[in-house]
């Protein structure tokens, strides 16, 4: 198993994706964390005030940032399982390791481990900038207590969404289909239609974007899991799309 | 490199294999062996599920019903399928790995060193392109880096699909020399596909000949050539042939009457045929040797075992109009 997950490490790096899709990441989080600092304080349209720099709800909701990067760690993943179908490289990958079921354990394993250090970065950019823009505005959050709770949470939910992403490849094997599903889901499934019906409204802590919520403190945080609850919740997400595929999709004919 | 005594024979044995996508029966309850120390093609025609077969055997499609063995062990229960078999199927590669990192993909997967990349790349001649992307390579390229993939185990069996596709003829050339000294200096198995007989003609010691997914003839190649019809044959027309035919019946040529004035002669030559024809005084309209025979026999046997067989009069009636 060690030399299927090194051979998969040696297929994510010696092609530029993950390197695109850490430095969107960081951009990403570096972004939102500048402009989350930039309008701390101030008055919305809608008359509710953000909360300001100093204030504990800021300083959660500001390095809470970095999950919305999840999303592209979810790319990674996905593309990481999908390229041996879109490349045809799944007959060469499935001719040296017949036992197709090993190669998604490995997959998910190499993803995992290779998201601990990009999903490090990515919340290193958070902080970096955050401790920067709001120490210059008077009050640099301190890398303790509640606020480490969320940047850990915000870490492993990068890690847990790569793994998830090589589940959801494992499912649908169509590469365009896999990302453009999955962003549907999240953004407009989870993040409007759900939330927008009363009665399905309770649901939302029970799905993946509700238990991604979970993991890190919100501004508008109010019916949740417990951030663990949460972090297994997405594990098992992940893990039941890797074994559905497997058993569904993977050990189809490669023709 | 190991030597030939260091590696193990693999004999590779087909049985009953059939498979069907929908309604379309691609493979019927096909079977053949595949000998090691040889080099087998296996032809026919395009659709005659040629691709289909290989990539059973090689466990990448399920069979309806049968058995594709290595000695006894189906490709899925091989302890190291890298070091048995090796395979060329179609080229698949991520276009923006270079083709040693590529390769290096799959030394890492199989458990060898990362130094047999270099080693194979060499071997098949691309060792000066292996750190460009494979995405910028030709065709040939192509085809020569999913050969260094199938030798990176060193194994005992190869299994190619139509491995001359896309190959210039000098590449074509090589491919055939190649493969013969995988087989025959190295005692190899070699399984290799093809839809023309001529491509590998010269590279096969055995055919293995399908057609609509059935096994049409399983035989060496000297068998073949010895049942053509029309090997080593002179084809003679005349407008006076029933003259001719007794003339050369006489001088103790066995002849047989083809139809408006053509015979076929066997036992003669067109100089012997044309001599004794101008003896007699009788009037020649074609002097010819028939061919080898093999593109004929290949063509009668898998005639009309095309999946989607077109209509072309002209195809039944002049096979040497096909090549």
């Amino acid at each position: 198993m060690i030399r299927l997950v090194r051979a998969e490490w040696t297929k994510l790096f010696t092609t530029r994706v993950w390197l695109g899709l850490l430095l969107g990441a960081c951009a990403m989080a570096g972004g939102f964390a500048a402009l989350f600092t930039g309008f701390a304080g101030r008055t919305g349209n809608n008359g509710q005030a953000l909360p300001d720099v100093g204030t504990s709800a800021y300083e959660q909701a500001a390095f809470a940032v970095s999950a919305n990067a999840t999303v592209l760690l979810l790319i990674l993943g996905i593309i990481g399982m999908t390229q041996e179908y879109r490349h045809r490289t799944a007959t060469p990958t499935f001719l040296v390791t017949p036992r197709r079921g090993r190669v998604v354990v490995a997959k998910l394993l190499a993803y995992a481990l290779a998201a601990v250090p990009i999903g490090l970065l990515v919340i290193a950019t958070n902080v970096l900038v955050v401790e920067i823009y709001a120490g210059a505005r008077g009050a640099a959050p301190s890398l303790t207590g509640d606020n480490l709770r969320v940047l850990a949470g915000a870490w492993a939910a990068l890690v847990i969404y790569a793994v998830i992403g090589v589940g959801i490849g494992a499912l649908l094997r169509n590469q365009v289909g896999a990302i453009v599903g999955a962003l549907v889901y999240l953004f407009v499934v989870e993040g409007i239609v759900i939330r927008a019906i009363p009665a399905i409204a309770p649901l939302f802590k029970w799905l993946p974007g509700g238990a991604l919520q979970a993991m890190t403190a919100t501004l508008d945080a109010t019916d949740l899991l417990d951030p663990w609850q949460g972090a297994l919740l997405l594990i098992g997400y992940g893990l039941v799309a890797a074994v559905l595929g497997t058993l569904f999709a993977v050990r189809r004919d490669i023709t | 490199m190991s030597t030939p005594s260091a590696r193990e024979p693999v004999r590779v044995e087909v049985r009953g294999l059939s498979k069907s996508f929908g309604a379309v029966r691609a493979v019927s309850d096909l079977g053949f062996t595949v000998e090691p120390g040889s080099v087998t093609g296996f032809l026919g025609p395009n659709g005659a599920g040629k691709t289909t077969t290989l990539r059973m055997v090689l466990g990448l499609e399920r069979p309806d019903a049968g058995t594709a063995t290595f000695n006894g062990a189906p490709y899925a229960s091989l302890p190291e399928p890298a070091r048995t078999v090796g395979a060329v199927l179609e080229t698949a590669f991520h276009p923006a790995r270079s083709g040693r990192n590529h390769l290096r993909v799959y030394c890492r997967a199989a458990g060898l060193p990362l130094s047999r990349a270099d080693e194979v790349l060499t071997e098949v001649g691309l060792a000066e392109a292996g750190r460009r992307r494979a995405g910028g390579y030709s065709l040939g390229m192509r085809q020569r880096l999913a050969l260094a993939t199938a030798l990176l185990g060193d194994p005992p069996v190869l299994v190619l699909d139509e491995p001359a596709n896309g190959l210039d003829p000098e590449g074509i050339q090589w491919l055939r020399g190649f493969l013969r000294h995988l087989a025959h200096e190295q005692g190899r198995t070699v399984l290799v596909s093809s839809h023309l007989l001529a491509e590998v003609e010269q590279t096969v010691d055995r055919v293995v000949i399908v057609g609509a997914g059935r096994l049409v003839r399983e035989a060496s190649i000297e068998q073949l050539r010895s049942g053509a019809d029309g090997a080593g044959t002179v084809l003679v027309r005349s407008p006076d042939a029933d003259r001719l035919a007794d003339v050369l019946r006489a001088g103790g040529s066995t002849v047989t009457q083809v139809d408006d004035g053509a015979l076929t002669v066997a036992g003669s030559t067109p100089a012997d045929v044309g001599r004794r024809a101008f003896a007699a005084g009788i009037e020649l309209h074609e002097l010819r040797s028939h061919t080898s025979g093999l593109e004929e026999i290949y063509f009668e046997l898998t005639a009309g075992r095309e999946q989607f067989a077109a209509h072309s009069p002209a195809a039944t009636t002049d096979p040497g109009a096909a090549r």
